[in-house]
């Protein structure tokens, strides 16, 4: 994000967050029309639903495969440690 | 040892923050993981414990503690070169290295909830013999449209340090840098030891939404900066004749990676099919795209069963060379960097496996008395990693496999 002062303006900031700001409303308003009741989201709660379910079982596994690649990414932030070996 | 303590010390804190709440629910996990792979000369093996507990002392908080080692023995590569040299010296010019280490990492963490917002943060500090690692991390969510949007925002903040040898006052530049011999005397203020600074902040971003009582999607952006030492410091790479320097690769690297996944329920079959696709992108000029696809079946009220598949294929980066000291291209040298990283190098993999849940929660009474459930886990994994270009002395690296099995428990109570 280019926010350099330059004569008291703001440069390039607009640019940058215009685009933004249109995505967030597009999607905001994208989601507003597609809510799925209380009562008919049984199956959403099912655990072979959830994206992250079996999330501690898991992180030996992509703890494995973040360090045999050159990427990461997608599977949270909180960290610690090398374990580049 | 300390580590060890402060480990104590937090999962008793839990514990007494728990037995003072009326209603609490507390929880236990434990992991188990060996992690081992066998392409050529490394033998890498890797025991992976761990273990934490949860506390919700208030409604509106959540209070975690644990504590996660990887037990290391194998081999690395210590000197890399490629088919070039190879062709005009002795076909024994890569060695390796035995490899023994032992990292402890000891976290906790705290969530305070609202009806439809939590606030988490925690910290992490893990030792390995030649590395030390500080992580603070931040994140907050919130449900809208009837919990059908989530939002999630997190932040973490490394501030990592690695071991390396004092070079030589002779040695003019990187090029007659030395690799570090072995971690001995590693944080201890020896005079042949030194340490860098390795500063990671990581953004996260994602929006989860419910489509319609059957389908779900995410979008999660990552960010990554890492400022510092990154390279191996064990490592060395043959530049030339009677030239041979340790691993050099650039200090700065930002990351970013773009994840869509969709979760889709089908009802004939009891079970859900997740896809996961995603690209990445880094200043180092790797490229990278995976795609997952998992299918989940219930089976019966206690059973699930998940199948799991992955592809995943990366560009090499911008300095990757296998070997600097010539050949025609992709082999040559790349410019004020130089590496023998296979991770760096162009490569596709797969992965398939197979993962058994089984749940236990009476609806009435607890079991054995005291737990209101319990779940046991099983899972194995093979991948497969074929390098288009990295060789080890110039014998050629494909189908390396590695195996990945976990048993793990979570009980809550």
């Amino acid at each position: 994000m280019n926010t350099k002062m330059r004569g008291g303006e703001r440069v390039g900031g607009r640019s940058f967050q215009s685009p933004c700001l249109l995505v967030f409303v597009f999607l905001s308003l994208l989601s507003g029309c597609a809510t799925v009741a209380p009562e008919r989201r049984a199956i959403l709660a099912d655990p072979t639903m959830q994206f992250n379910g079996e999330a501690k079982h898991d992180a030996p596994l992509r703890h494995a495969i973040d360090n045999r690649e050159g990427s990461m990414g997608g599977t949270g932030v909180s960290g610690g440690g090398c374990g580049c070996n | 040892m300390q580590l060890r303590w402060g480990a104590v010390a937090v999962a008793v804190s839990i514990v007494a923050l728990a037995g003072r709440a009326r209603a609490q629910v507390a929880e236990f996990d434990t992991a188990h993981a060996v992690f081992y792979e066998a392409p050529t000369r490394t033998h890498m093996f890797v025991y992976s414990p761990s273990a934490d507990v949860q506390a919700s002392p208030w409604t509106w908080l959540d209070v975690r503690g644990g504590w996660e080692a990887d037990v290391v023995s194998g081999a690395s590569v210590k000197t890399k070169a490629g088919a070039a040299y190879a062709a005009t010296h002795s076909p024994d010019v890569v060695t390796t290295a035995s490899v023994h280490d032992f990292r402890n990492l000891g976290r906790g963490e705290f969530t305070a909830k609202g009806d439809t917002t939590s606030l988490t943060a925690g910290y992490a500090y893990g030792t390995e013999n030649d590395y030390r690692s500080h992580s603070l991390h931040v994140s907050g969510r919130t449900d809208v449209f009837q919990h059908n949007s989530q939002f999630e925002l997190s932040y973490a903040r490394n501030f990592d340090s690695i071991c390396d040898r004092v070079q030589s006052a002779s040695a003019a530049g990187p090029t007659r840098w030395a690799a570090l011999e072995n971690s001995t005397e590693c944080f201890a203020s020896a005079a042949g030891r030194t340490t860098h600074a390795i500063a990671i902040d990581t953004y996260e971003a994602s929006w989860t939404q419910s489509w319609t009582p059957i389908f779900a999607t995410q979008l999660t952006y990552s960010a990554q900066l890492v400022d510092g030492f990154q390279s191996d410091p064990y490592r060395s790479v043959i530049l030339g004749e009677g030239v041979q320097a340790q691993e050099h690769e650039p200090s700065e690297r930002a990351r970013e990676a773009l994840t869509a996944r969709v979760a889709w329920y089908l009802r004939a079959l009891k079970g859900a099919l997740r896809m996961a696709i995603r690209g990445y992108h880094d200043t180092w000029a790797i490229d990278s795209g995976s795609l997952e696809v998992e299918g989940e079946k219930s089976l019966g009220e206690a059973l699930r069963m998940a199948l799991r598949g992955r592809l995943y294929r990366q560009k090499g980066a911008l300095f990757w060379s296998d070997d600097y000291t010539g050949g025609a291209p992709p082999l040559g040298p790349k410019g004020q960097y130089w590496t023998g990283d296979r991770e760096l190098s162009p490569l596709f993999s797969w992965l398939v496996g197979l993962r058994v849940v089984w749940t236990v929660a009476p609806a009435q009474g607890r079991l054995f008395g005291f737990m209101q459930s319990l779940k046991l886990a099983a899972s194995g994994h093979v991948s497969s990693y074929s390098y288009d270009e990295y060789t080890l002395g110039g014998v050629p690296v494909s189908n390396a496999f590695a195996y990945v099995g976990t048993l793990s428990l979570n009980a809550a109570f």
